[in-house]
């Protein structure tokens, strides 16, 4: 045979590289080195700096701001509120959704694709959607209310903060009930059925105990997304404070860090309790999953079948309901008196806000008039929003990926630390986080602070954990020798990452930058502490109309987002040629 | 000088478990060398010290007369085919098997001839622009094979690479390995743990068990002269006595034996071995000439299974199985069935004679 002319490294005589210092292990040492500082810097610090400032005194340790908050009676209200309000929600979203997720695993109803992409909904808008469309339907000028009822009743406080997060939590626990559910073998309910167990008892005694963990992380998920929220208390609590909005009046109405550090601590304690539940439990439960096919589905009796469908068909109106709502009251001339639809309220109130980049370019692209002073100007939050989004939906997406390929892959010493420091953002409220970042950055010498830098920062550590899971579970798919075939052609560490792992993980990359496109256009929360009188962001927006009053504004700019979003899904859809919403929940 | 790769004392160890122990072997250029053993024997931990992913505890592997424990895999010119193919599934056919060429920075003429040669010889040249995933696993494997080829390797290693496949396949493939490694004449390290694949295809072995070499060797010699009673179980299949041997007689619990390897007057204790087409089987009440009468015992066929050529018997000896092969004519001729009487005959110069160890099935 003829040999080629190859280009041969001489084996033997070329370098012998000592073990410390491969290019491999060199690369690997760098990026770990990396994201280790990253994560202690924007992480850690902050939490810390929070319950230094709870702690401390004129420099000395003290109780004396949890003495405060305990002994007033006013504001230690708000721990037993978001404690009543979280545990509400808690069993309502975990019995509701586990109902819907068993109809849409074990029956055979019709339209399920139908409903499951309705029931995730309410993850592509603001959290405030919920309370929106609950106060325009049950609010003090409540279509149903006031214009239907006639009465004085309305749903602010407590009744609305549970109506709202129930619906916004509902998707959450559903995509764990769901994998649970299709995960456990029906074989042992139709084993159960054949040794003369009844319908009922088989549901009792075998599909709810092989469910528990699933049944259990979801709650502890619904729990810890409830007591972190802030948008929807915020707009629909009236005067029932929780924990979130009294950190917030506690450090933008009083001043009051001291307090407003102190609230927060309080608040990580149930929500990072929540939040290892709800992770040790899906560890557990995704563990029971088998491989195994699953057998097909015997067609469910009428009654089952119909009652079911009746029941997510219910579920499915009422998320519907809110966006069209939030819709037609973004639309209508004056909710609900007047309904001839206009475009008045998109025209949104001037705020002072202005992005240079958007604003110069926007000028220089339309010609002068009261649309281009509206685009340029009125509109820079949502250019704003969707650049921050842009940016984090790329560096968010690259540098999870490449932690996940740290952590999963190279497995360097340490990479136990690096993993647990990846996982914790979402167990810290994003209240929290944001009064952190205040408290950390805003010194003089941090250049960044008061820049969309430090926003970009802040929604891409806050939403690391997601993108970190589902990035080490698309590696956990890639095989190590595919890998090591590379490597062993001769391929470095680069060429390896760039030629074989990304192309491989390029599915998990796009839903991973979807997802942290949704979370940075709709976030609320730990932003809120960050934008300043120059540069706001679009979600914002929409409280701060709310709270001054201009509801139907408040609606439009929330159609905008949802809009935002919608359009970047149907984008990443062309682009992948499938749902990334659908990537990403599979991989959660 | 030729291209030889030696393996001095090499060690592997993971805290306190020794996976690999002082293990040595001088292999030369162009020959087709098998790793053979257990799981778990530690046969792959040699392999991937041979390509550099796994790190030497101690000792050295060599090449060429240098040592190359710290060159990083990319750099050693091994070729490795997996036992999962390891195909990337991103790319077509062509463009797997063109990925070290590439890396190599060869010329796009170059690599496009190459690339055609590699496929010729599997003939898979209509199947180069699909995807690995369109391909069945026979033929994945193949692409495989001929990727690690194609950057010509000093040295190929292939890591089970048939355990994946079905049987058939398993035995083709087999065949075509070997034909492209006497083409190419490139040394090739084999691991399998299927010992008739080894036999098949291998110049010499290297059966492996606790993460020692046992015996290396032809085939052919290990088959007929396994070198301790784990290689004569684990290479093909063998009958176990054990026993005390005084001069050329073994006593077992039941039986008194005649051997030809006599031992000394002092009573050893001893395990023998016997290959199944070794015993012969009469009726009883035939005439049995020649016959050293103390090996000649009565049995009861308990099982027939037809492998092919040869028929197995297992034969009940007073309680004990023991396996007997005979030739399929003989078998016919004889009339045999389950449940007959018959005398097994177990020549005294077809025992293996072991000094009795821990390693016995």
């Amino acid at each position: 045979m003829n040999r080629p002319e190859i280009d041969r490294f001489s084996t033997v005589s070329s370098s012998f590289l000592s073990r410390a210092i491969t290019p491999d292990r060199l690369i690997t040492g760098v990026a770990f080195a990396f994201f280790l500082a990253i994560l202690v810097f924007f992480l850690l610090y902050p939490v810390v700096d929070i319950c230094r400032l709870s702690f401390l005194k004129e420099g000395k340790l003290t109780f004396e701001n949890y003495v405060a908050y305990f002994s007033s009676p006013r504001i230690f209200r708000s721990f037993t509120n978001s404690i009543y309000v979280s545990i509400v929600t808690m069993i309502i979203t975990t019995v509701t959704a586990f109902f819907f997720a068993y109809g849409l695993t074990r029956t055979t109803i019709p339209g399920k694709g139908i409903f499951y992409t309705i029931s995730t909904l309410p993850l592509i808008a603001p959290t405030i959607i919920q309370a929106l469309a609950l106060i325009l339907l049950f609010g003090r000028n409540g279509l149903i209310t006031r214009y239907l009822l006639g009465t004085d009743w309305n749903i602010y406080g407590a009744t609305g903060i549970i109506i709202g997060e129930c619906l916004y939590c509902f998707p959450n626990a559903l995509f764990i009930l769901y994998t649970t559910l299709s995960a456990v073998d029906t074989r042992m309910d139709e084993a159960a059925q054949s040794l003369g167990a009844s319908a009922l008892k088989t549901f009792y005694k075998v599909t709810l105990p092989s469910a528990k963990y699933g049944i259990a992380s979801a709650a502890a998920l619904t729990f810890n997304l409830t007591i972190t929220d802030f948008g929807i208390p915020v707009v629909i609590g009236g005067n029932y404070s929780v924990l979130a909005t009294e950190i917030v009046s506690q450090v933008f109405g009083l001043q009051r860090f001291d307090l407003g550090a102190t609230i927060s601590v309080i608040l990580l304690v149930p929500s990072i309790g929540a939040f290892a539940i709800n992770y040790y439990l899906t560890r557990k439960s995704y563990a029971l999953i088998s491989g195994q096919a699953r057998p097909f589905l015997q067609p469910s009796r009428p009654l089952k079948k119909w009652g079911f469908t009746l029941y997510c068909g219910l579920i499915c109106l009422s998320i519907l309901i809110v966006f069209a709502t939030v819709f037609l009251g973004s639309f209508v001339k004056t909710w609900p008196y007047d309904f001839s639809l206009t475009l008045k309220h998109f025209d949104f109130p001037s705020l002072g806000a202005h992005a240079p980049l958007w604003t110069n370019f926007w000028t220089s692209v339309l010609p002068e008039s009261t649309f281009r002073t509206m685009i340029s100007y009125k509109y820079a939050p949502i250019w704003t929003s969707l650049l921050v989004s842009i940016v984090v939906a790329i560096a968010g997406a690259s540098l999870t990926l490449l932690a996940g390929y740290i952590i999963e892959k190279k497995k360097p010493k340490g990479e136990q630390v690096l993993y647990t420091l990846s996982v914790l953002p979402a167990a810290i409220p994003g209240v929290v986080m944001g009064l952190g970042y205040v408290l950390a950055f805003n010194k003089p010498y941090f250049f960044i602070y008061g820049t969309i830098w430090i926003i970009i920062i802040n929604i891409v550590i806050c939403n690391f954990t997601l993108g970190v899971l589902t990035s080490i579970a698309n590696l956990k798919q890639i095989d190590k020798s595919v890998e090591e075939a590379a490597v062993s052609l001769g391929a470095g560490p680069i060429s390896t990452f760039t030629r074989v792992v990304f192309p491989l993980s390029r599915v998990a990359f796009f839903s991973t930058a979807t997802f942290f496109f949704m979370r940075a256009m709709t976030t609320i929360s730990a932003v809120i502490f960050l934008i300043s009188a120059t540069i706001k962001l679009a979600a914002i927006e929409i409280i701060f109309l709310d709270v001054d009053g201009r509801t139907a504004s408040a609606n439009a700019m929330c159609t905008v987002v949802v809009a935002i979003v919608i359009g970047a899904l149907l984008v990443m859809r062309l682009v992948t040629g499938r749902s990334a919403l659908g990537g990403m929940v599979s991989s959660r | 000088m030729s291209r030889n790769l030696r393996l001095e004392n090499l060690t592997k160890r993971y805290g306190t478990l020794t996976a690999v122990d002082r293990v040595n072997l001088e292999i030369e250029e162009g020959e087709f060398i098998c790793f053979l053993g257990p799981s778990g024997c530690g046969k792959t931990t040699v392999l991937r010290m041979i390509t550099g992913f796994e790190t030497v505890t101690e000792g050295k592997v060599l090449f060429n007369g240098k040592v190359i424990n710290h060159l990083i895999p990319q750099k050693r010119e091994f070729g490795i085919v997996f036992q999962s193919y390891a195909l990337f599934p991103n790319m077509t056919v062509e463009e797997n098997i063109a990925f070290g060429l590439r890396m190599r920075k060869m010329n796009t003429q170059a690599i496009a001839k190459r690339v055609d040669q590699m496929l010729d010889l599997v003939g898979l040249r209509d199947w180069r622009k699909l995807f690995p995933a369109q391909l069945s696993g026979g033929q994945q494997q193949r692409v495989a094979l001929v990727r690690a080829l194609a950057p010509d390797p000093q040295v190929l290693l292939l890591d089970e690479p048939l355990s994946a496949l079905d049987a058939k396949i398993r035995v083709r493939l087999r065949a075509e390995v070997k034909r492209l490694q006497q083409e190419l004449k490139k040394t090739m390290i084999y691991v399998t743990h299927d010992q008739e694949e080894a036999l098949s295809i291998a110049d010499r072995v290297v059966v492996m068990e606790k993460g020692q070499f046992r015996q290396v060797g032809k085939p052919i010699d290990i088959y007929k002269c396994p070198s301790s009673d784990f290689v004569a179980d684990f290479v093909g299949t063998s009958n176990f006595f054990k026993g005390l041997r005084t001069d050329d007689r073994v006593k077992t619990e039941q039986w008194e034996f005649t051997v030809a390897q006599a031992g000394s007057s002092y009573r050893e204790k001893v395990v023998l071995a016997i290959r199944p087409e070794k015993i012969e089987v009469f009726r009883p009440g035939e005439p049995t000439p020649h016959l050293v009468l103390s090996n000649l015992i009565p049995g009861r066929i308990d099982v027939v299974t037809f492998l092919g050529a040869a028929v197995r018997l297992v034969v009940n000896m007073d309680g004990e199985e023991v396996i007997s092969d005979v030739i399929e004519k003989v078998f016919e001729q004889r009339g045999f069935k389950q449940g007959d009487d018959i005398l097994l005959y177990f020549p005294p110069e077809s025992f293996l004679v072991y000094p009795e160890g821990e390693g016995m099935a």
